[in-house]
């Protein structure tokens, strides 16, 4: 039976360096590439070196699909393709793909400003990656191949997420990568059509949380940030370039509107115009509300929201700053940090996660002293909140998508795996269909039943239609005969007269005959219609007829009645039937058996 | 852990070995391949030869040892029914380590032990396999000796499956480095299984006249063509190094190679009239066709071999239907980018063995340059920039002794650079930069450096510094940055000295740069400011070298020399001021980015220590402005109430503690947070937040990579 494998490089029960690797229908597919942020060495990337020896990856792998540009998605993407050496196309939708270099950069620079960072990928070969990716539109089919064709459906998540739905011949699977079901202020909820992939191959980020409502969470954070503006407060929001930013660009921007605020916010300079360049470039991958303001106003064009440069840190009076990096262990968001900390008034809001050792991380779990450079300390007077803004399908979400796109098979990752557990468990308890959670280099092997399509012939449709009937009805299947035929590798239902045709064959009827006795003392046409009359009774719903030559016909079987030569009063009933009616016919005889009702 | 020996010892005494030959069929590779790993070095280690192991029992422990591991290797070497080929995978990769460090007694008792298994799994002929099994044969395989590791790769270099045969004959060739006269005949076969494919489809007589039986088996692969085509390429990819076997082994010309992968390659591009003259094809011409015109795949792995062919032997002789193929591919509007940038790579790398250029008609050069303006158009971003790189990898080609012999000229492919300037794509507009700094080396001729430029040229100077000032990506501002370092490096060997144009431009480059937001560009802008301090500093006979040795000779000649160097070394101090080199380094030492601080550090410790006991410099000032990087660089000074704008140069070098801002900028930039003290701090610091996380009940999962 056909197979299909699943083994995860990389976010097999964990989060981070997302690489999976689906073999299906004799394809190779790599899914996602991503980086893990919590290591600095070569534990960052997957190793390839377990899928293929030598590094011959485009002998191996048939495409890449990415499914967005966060790092632990695409990270790895140009040290696979240029380090490594992969040729082959490489498919992401257009957003991603203009967005993944930006990114890529970003991330490039904070580790060459590590000491000793010279196994990182250059500019060049960032550049060289992104000339291999082909992009995609959502919804349309393309053909990597002859066998092949992948389609992109809406994620939500980030501006550009995809998850991607590959079919090689009747097999298929669907990877969501990272995806959202409720939406949110710039982008709509991911949706996919009832595709019945034989995989669904799904993030469990939150496996076992119902997210308290995103409305609670948007006050409690707004509440936090006016309340320190109110007090004279200076705010950093450290952000990672380009992403869930401008989910809270939009936020702050309404409420700032709203309540007639006068302190300045500012976002890191350069970003402000490359992320409104993006948002305005791909307007159709935000949600419905974004799309029709557009037409009066860009919603990215901020009015209160204004580049930042470095002397503004020192600005007296309330502020609210973006700067990057999101994990404020370098570059920007830590300087304006070190300034700000040993203020009470001002206030760090950390929108996401961050790696331990980082000064984020440290923060987040209450150290109030910290060392840096230069055996200073810094004394954290500020106030520290945490406040996730991810997009990601929380458990209610998963199982929603479980519903629409129906999978024969469930396979997790990206989460956790004590709570992979649960939720495989409520998965496999609701919609009674496996779920798998693979370990990182662990193979899932699924089994599927392949449908064998086959084609009809015309001769043979409008035959069954000229014997009237109701109209075909999927809840009233209606049993049909034909000859299956293998010709030119595919399959065909025609007529048997038109199957012995095309393959050269005299036909042979087969008949078979039965004999019963039947006392009755009238004459042998009076028998043979009382038994027409008899049957008309009993079988309703079937052709019966008598015909002119003395014989009645019940579908093809022909009943006809003779005298027995030895008794005077015993007639001996023929049934003659061919191999289709084989069931009525034994009925028939059956019936006969017991005699005609004496009323007829 | 088991580096040490007693540990080892400990390990293997302990029966340690038997869960991890369970572990070594562990369902995650990546379990069992490190579990593989250990048993290797375990085996390897205790190897009675081995004397730093010596206090293992070694023959009993050892002979047990491989007994058991034997045994594993053995029941799981061949796959059974209803098992996973995956764990014969692992099996193989274990003996290919250990096999492939094991010494004599070791390696033959395992191949002793296995051979039947392993003849078994070759016979059985599992296709994934065969890559695993030929790593294990070579590990094991001794030229000289007859033992079953050369029968083995006599075997699997007889297999029926073309497919197979292939990546075995490209395996062995791989691996295979001895001279051995057995050896002699194992590469030839492996040499002919590798041509065979290119002679079927290309109809080149590769192997003289291949008997009927290869053909047939050809054909059979073209019933699969993913089979087929991946067959194509592992014959291309080692074209090159057959192309270097000795006559001997090789039985066609090297060049015949090379005019059979132009010849696949005008297949694929849908030239039915290159079909062979050869009967080979003629059955199956069609499903050749069908499986390889348009393949991406094939194109791609054929200009790779092609690139590599061309310092083949006797690749001279074929240089026009190479250059005619690329110059095909290049002109193709429908060729793939990456097919296209192969193309071009391709051609760059012939025309660097091409040391006349004559051979090339006007007509393909006029091919080529209608070609690549046209590509330089194309709606694809990928395509356009390929094609901009390469105008400027032609200009690099070593073998162009003038502006005449290129290939294109300079009049023709300048217009298209410039252009390239105000793509919409800011890779391309980068990589026209680059190419214009290129042709720096090439079409500066000798002698003219220091005259006076071009309208064009000069018009050319105007756009970069408007794209250093306004464009709105770091990749073309850096390529401008190291334009005019390139420009800068040109112009530096006397008797010329730099127009006034570039010192013009060098000066906005350097204000415009220091101000960058982009840090790579900041970085070149001090390598920029490094090279106008090496011009100052070596025009005016200050180096460090023998001179400044503190045991140095020094005359009465030296000293009066020296004395006049150190006037001229006040003005070139005061030139540094003047172009703003000073004010960039001192600017960038205060920037929030590592590498820009370092830079800006290092070059300032420099220029401390060349002028270091000059009494004629300490008159040498500079201006400190009062916000920003100056703001900042006034408090390191202690001098923020001072008002006066101007400081001196000296003070500020031994004012500024460079030393030991070199050594905390010279550390990582997570040197604090890797620490054992931090890492200690975040688990204390983590028991306090769990505690706490169980009282409030959150649910919220902390990962996100935002």
């Amino acid at each position: 039976m056909p197979e299909i494998k699943v083994t995860p490089l990389g976010a097999g029960q964990d989060v981070g360096r997302s690489c999976i690797i689906v073999s299906i229908g004799g394809k190779n597919i790599m899914l996602d590439c991503g980086m893990h942020m919590g290591y600095n060495d070569d534990r960052r990337f997957p190793d390839f070196s377990y899928i293929v020896q030598n590094g011959r990856l485009t002998d191996f792998l048939d495409c890449v699909i990415i499914s967005h540009f966060h790092l632990d998605h695409c990270g790895a993407l140009p040290y696979m393709s240029e380090m490594v050496g992969y040729d082959g196309p490489i498919y992401m939708t257009h957003p991603t793909k203009a967005i993944c270099p930006i990114l890529l950069e970003d991330f490039r620079k904070i580790t060459v400003d590590k000491k000793g960072e010279t196994n990182f990928f250059t500019s060049q070969m960032i550049k060289d990656c992104m000339k291999k990716v082909i992009p995609l539109n959502l919804h349309q089919t393309v053909q990597v191949d002859d066998e092949l064709e992948i389609k992109a459906y809406y994620a939500g998540h980030v501006l550009g997420a995809a998850m991607v739905h590959i079919k090689v011949g009747s097999e298929s699977v669907v990877y969501t990568g990272d995806y959202n079901m409720t939406p949110d202020r710039h982008l709509g909820a991911a949706w996919i059509d009832k595709c019945r992939p034989d995989i669904l191959i799904s993030e469990s980020t939150y496996a076992t949380t119902i997210r308290d409502s995103k409305r609670c969470r948007e006050r409690d954070f707004l509440k936090k940030v006016h309340e320190s503006i109110e007090r004279g407060g200076k705010v950093l929001i450290p952000v990672f370039a380009l992403g869930r930013a401008q989910e809270l660009c939009i936020l702050l921007e309404t409420f700032w509107e709203r309540m007639n605020l006068k302190a300045p916010i500012y976002f890191s300079t350069g970003l402000t115009e490359k992320a409104n360049h993006y948002y305005k470039l791909f307007i159709t991958w935000t949600n419905q509300k974004i799309r029709k303001t557009f037409v009066q106003r860009n919603m990215f064009e901020f009015k209160h929201i204004k580049a930042f440069d470095r002397s503004y840190a020192d600005n007296p009076g309330p502020m609210v700053v973006f700067a990057t990096p999101g994990m404020l262990h370098a570059g920007q968001s830590l300087q304006i940090f070190k300034k700000w900390a040993g203020n009470e008034k001002n206030m760090v809001i950390m929108p996401g996660y961050c790696v331990q050792g980082t000064i984020g991380h440290k923060i987040l779990n209450g150290q109030r002293k910290l060392e840096m450079e230069g055996r200073a300390t810094l004394d954290v007077k500020l106030q520290v909140e945490y406040m996730s803004f991810s997009a990601h399908a929380d458990a209610k979400g998963i199982m929603q998508l479980i519903r629409m796109a129906e999978p024969r098979n469930m396979l997790l990752v990206h989460g956790e795996a004590v709570k992979m557990e649960f939720l495989k468990g409520k998965i496999e308890q609701e919609f009674s269909i496996d779920c798998y959670m693979p370990a990182n280099g662990e193979t899932t092997t699924v089994t599927t039943n392949p449908k064998v399509p086959v084609d009809m012939s015309l001769n043979l449709l409008k035959r069954e239609m000229a014997l009237g009937g109701p109209l075909p009805d999927p809840k009233k299947p209606r049993i049909m005969h034909g000859t299956l035929i293998m010709k030119d590798n595919s399959l065909k239902l025609v007529s048997s007269e038109q199957a012995l045709k095309e393959l050269g064959l005299n036909e042979h009827q087969l008949r078979f005959t039965c004999r019963v006795q039947l006392h009755d003392p009238h004459s042998d046409p009076d028998t043979l219609r009382r038994i027409y009359t008899h049957l008309k009774s009993v079988l309703k719903g079937y052709a019966i007829q008598h015909l002119p030559d003395g014989t009645v016909m019940v579908e093809s079987i022909v009943i006809k009645v003779s005298s027995s030569p030895e008794e005077a009063n015993t007639k001996v009933i023929l049934l003659s039937w061919s191999y289709q009616d084989e069931d009525l016919g034994s009925f028939l005889s059956t019936l006969l058996k017991k005699g005609l009702p004496s009323g007829l | 852990m088991l580096l040490h020996p007693k540990a080892l010892a400990f390990f293997v005494q302990s029966g340690f070995i038997t869960p991890l030959l369970q572990l070594q069929s562990d369902p995650s590779m990546f379990v069992a391949s490190a579990a593989n790993q250990l048993l290797a070095h375990i085996l390897l280690a205790i190897q009675p030869e081995n004397k730093e192991h010596a206090n293992i029992k070694t023959n009993t422990e050892h002979s047990r040892v491989v007994l058991q591991t034997t045994d594993h290797i053995k029941e799981s070497l061949v796959p059974k029914e209803g098992t996973l080929a995956a764990g014969s995978l692992q099996v193989l990769k274990l003996l290919a380590l250990i096999l492939d460090q094991a010494r004599r007694p070791l390696r033959d008792q395992l191949l002793m032990a296995l051979a039947a298994s392993l003849e078994e799994l070759a016979e059985a002929a599992y296709s994934q396999m065969t890559p695993a099994l030929m790593d294990v044969i070579m590990a094991g395989y001794s030229p000289d000796s007859d033992d079953v590791t050369s029968r083995l790769l006599s075997s699997m270099l007889n297999v029926n499956k073309p497919a197979d045969l292939v990546q075995a004959a490209a395996a062995f060739l791989h691996q295979s480095h001895s001279c051995a006269s057995s050896d002699a005949a194992n590469i030839r076969q492996a040499v002919r299984i590798l041509l065979l494919p290119l002679h079927f489809v290309t109809g080149h007589p590769l192997l003289g006249t291949a008997p009927s039986a290869d053909t047939a088996i050809m054909t059979a692969q073209l019933k699969n063509k993913s089979t087929f085509i991946s067959m194509i390429c592992v014959c291309l990819r080692n074209t090159p190094q057959v192309a270097l076997m000795p006559p001997g082994i090789l039985p066609c010309l090297p060049a015949m190679i090379v005019l059979s992968v132009v010849t696949l390659l005008r297949i694929c591009s849908g030239d039915a009239s290159t079909s062979s003259s050869s009967s080979s094809l003629d059955g199956c011409k069609n499903e050749v066709y069908r499986c390889i015109v348009n393949c991406g795949k094939v194109q791609k792995s054929a200009l790779e071999a092609l690139a590599s062919l061309s310092s083949s032997p006797g690749a001279d002789s074929t240089m026009n239907e190479v250059s005619e193929i690329l110059v095909h591919y290049m002109s193709n509007p429908d060729s793939d980018p990456t097919v296209l940038q192969k193309s071009y790579k391709a051609f760059v790398q012939w025309t660097s063995v091409w040391t006349d250029l004559s051979f090339i008609s006007q007509q393909l050069r006029e091919d080529l340059f209608m070609g690549v303006e046209k590509r330089a158009c194309d709606p694809r971003w990928e395509v356009r920039d390929s094609t901009i790189e390469f105008l400027g990898q032609l200009h690099c080609v070593p073998t162009r002794k003038s502006a005449d012999s290129a290939l294109l000229s300079e009049r023709l492919t300048a217009p298209l650079l410039r252009e390239a300037l105000q793509d919409s794509e800011s890779y391309v507009r980068a990589s026209a930069v680059s190419a214009l700094a290129r042709g720096f080396r090439s079409f500066v001729p000798d002698g003219l450096q220091g005259t006076e430029l071009s309208q064009e040229q000069t018009d050319t100077v105007g756009r970069l510094l408007k794209i250093l000032c306004e464009d709105t990506e770091g990749f073309a501002r850096r390529a401008v940055v190291r334009y005019f370092m390139t420009w800068l490096s040109s112009c530096s060997s006397p008797p010329s000295s730099p127009p006034s144009l570039l010192l013009e431009s060098v000066r906005v480059v350097l204000s415009r740069g220091s101000l960058d937001l982009d840090w790579e560009v900041k970085v070149n802008t001090l390598e920029l400011a490094e090279l106008l301090l090496d011009a100052a500093f070596s025009d005016h006979g200050r180096c460090t070298g023998a001179e400044n040795h503190p045991y140095a000779t020094f005359s009465t000649h030296a000293n009066g020399q020296a004395r006049a160097g150190d006037a001229a070394l006040d003005s070139a101090l005061s030139s540094l001021v003047d172009q703003g080199v000073f004010s960039v380094l001192l600017s960038g030492l205060v920037d929030c980015d590592r590498p820009v601080a370092l830079k800006a550090c290092e070059l300032l410790i420099r220029i401390r220590e060349t002028i270091y006991g000059t009494a004629d410099v300490m008159s040498v000032s500079c201006e400190l402005p009062e916000w920003g990087w100056g703001k900042e660089i006034r408090k390191m000074l202690k001098n923020e109430g001072d008002k006066g704008q101007r400081v001196s140069v000296c003070e500020v070098l031994t004012s500024l503690a460079l030393d030991e801002r070199r050594v905390l900028l010279s550390q990582s930039s997570d040197y604090v947070h890797n620490s054992f003290q931090s890492l200690l701090q975040d688990i204390l610091s983590a028991g306090v937040t769990l505690g706490d996380a169980g009282k409030d009940g959150g649910q919220e999962v902390i990962v996100d990579c935002y």
